[in-house]
């Protein structure tokens, strides 16, 4: 039986190379959990993270919903003595999943709805993205009723946006994709 | 006094009266807000959920033009603020980052930007008591919570204020323009940002025990700095009262609108009629 303090290098090694998160300093004092915005409706908790992947719990973080209920709130670094970046750990196991569990299938649809938006105009288009959204998302009739308010008060810019900044930003993501 | 002025994608759209207000407010102070040239959205959730290097990228390409410019950056959204200033701070920090985000904007940004949100500048560069001796419409005591939210205060390398977990900045503003901020302990719960459209009995529940508070301390509305907050709290307003059966009535003005009215700006200037839930306290 491996000494616990190896069981997990190959994750932590992938996740926090260099030490700068401060994984391995977590105290297990759950500050972070007490505080985090999400605790009743996620299914684990920033501190039981911060374990799990010294731990290499690998295939059990990726298959959880905490990956995609957590809302960035930055709580939990910010209340931590130890200034574990748990956020920051959520992105990157974030990137590492393949996909998110059924109810929080829409989180995922949304981020990648809302980047097809800059990449395509360089600045997000609200309305246009909404339309996509609820057409990939299957959800086209939530907040309908709330169209005609925002369109009056003039909420919503009908035409996309236009910055000659749009090609500059296409290039960027063309780089990232291409790494 | 002049700044670089990065509105953000909500400005143009959602958050529009906060942008309206924003610039009828720095023009009546004689606060010169120049709009970055050809800025591009700064990546916000969606990026660094995805890629760091994105997510610092997208922020350094506008960091680079302000740096040209050589002046501050002033941010009014606080999830622009929070990438624009995080990347700023961690392209300086961390050397291989910093070289990524290089490759990928084609040239590199180490840093020289001052990234600011708009209330720091309105205390530390114009001064609250010079605000107050501009006010003419004072706002006769109006009651009123100040909402930080999350990304105005968090995390603590980022905070605009001195405490991060009783922030004060707001409330000295709204002192200085008659209002009287009430104390509540809910000033920097999160209302749940984009989950408003993608899990919004989540933001309902969250809304709902913010408004909850301030009620119950005392407010007759309530001042944010951010869009998100704003429309969560206002646009889900309705929708809260209706299955709790509580009665708010919380306008959700920005912190600019008040300042605007103080200063004797006119609705129209300001967006007030923007705000979904009127107000229906006397401004």
């Amino acid at each position: 039986m491996p000494a616990i303090e190896t069981i997990g290098k190959d994750l932590l090694k992938e996740l926090d190379p260099d030490g700068r998160l401060n994984l391995t300093w977590c105290l297990q004092c759950g500050r972070c959990s007490a505080g985090c915005t999400m605790r009743q409706e996620t299914d684990i908790l920033p501190h039981q993270i911060n374990r799990m992947i010294l731990l290499g719990m690998k295939d059990e973080l990726l298959k959880s919903k905490a990956l995609w209920m957590c809302i960035s709130c930055q709580t939990c670094l910010s209340r931590c003595p130890m200034k574990v970046d748990t956020p920051a750990l959520i992105d990157k196991l974030h990137t590492m999943a393949e996909s998110a569990p059924d109810d929080l299938r829409k989180v995922r649809v949304f981020n990648s709805v809302m980047l097809a938006s800059m990449k395509r105009f360089g600045r997000v288009w609200e309305l246009g993205m909404m339309g996509i959204y609820k057409l990939r998302a299957l959800d086209l009739f939530s907040d309908l009723a709330k169209l005609p308010t925002m369109l009056k008060k003039g909420k919503f810019k009908l035409t996309p946006p236009s910055t000659k900044g749009k090609s500059a930003v296409a290039d960027i993501f063309r780089r990232r994709a291409h790494r | 006094m002049k700044y670089s002025f990065f509105p953000g994608c909500s400005l143009e759209s959602t958050a529009n009266d906060y942008k309206m207000s924003t610039q009828a407010v720095a023009k009546a102070l004689g606060i010169h807000l120049e709009e970055l040239p050809d800025w591009t959205c700064c990546g916000s959730t969606p990026a660094h959920a995805t890629d760091a290097v994105l997510a610092a990228a997208l922020p350094a390409r506008n960091l680079l033009i302000a740096k040209d410019l050589g002046q501050d950056m002033i941010v009014c959204c606080a999830s622009c603020y929070g990438r624009l200033a995080g990347a700023n701070l961690a392209i300086v920090e961390d050397p291989q980052l910093r070289a990524q985000v290089a490759e990928s904007i084609g040239r590199e940004y180490s840093g020289g930007v001052k990234v600011r949100h708009f209330l720091q500048v309105l205390k530390e560069d114009f001064g609250l008591a010079e605000i107050r001796d501009m006010i003419v419409k004072p706002l006769g005591g109006l009651k009123v919570a100040a909402y930080y939210g999350c990304l105005l205060t968090r995390p603590k390398e980022l905070c605009i204020v001195d405490d991060p977990e009783d922030p004060q900045l707001m409330e000295e503003l709204l002192s200085a323009i008659g209002a009287e901020p009430v104390e509540w302990p809910f000033k920097t719960e999160c209302c749940g940002a984009s989950f408003s459209i993608t899990r919004t009995d989540t933001v309902k529940r969250l809304c709902g025990e913010i408004l909850r508070m301030a009620k119950d301390s005392g407010a007759e509305a309530i001042a944010v700095a951010c869009p998100l907050c704003q429309t969560n709290l206002d646009l889900r307003q309705a929708d809260i009262e209706k299955s709790t059966g509580e009665q708010f009535g919380l306008p959700v003005f920005y912190f600019t609108q008040l300042l605007g009215r103080a200063l004797g700006l006119s609705d129209q200037e300001l967006g007030i009629g923007k705000l979904i839930t009127e107000p229906r306290v006397k401004v």
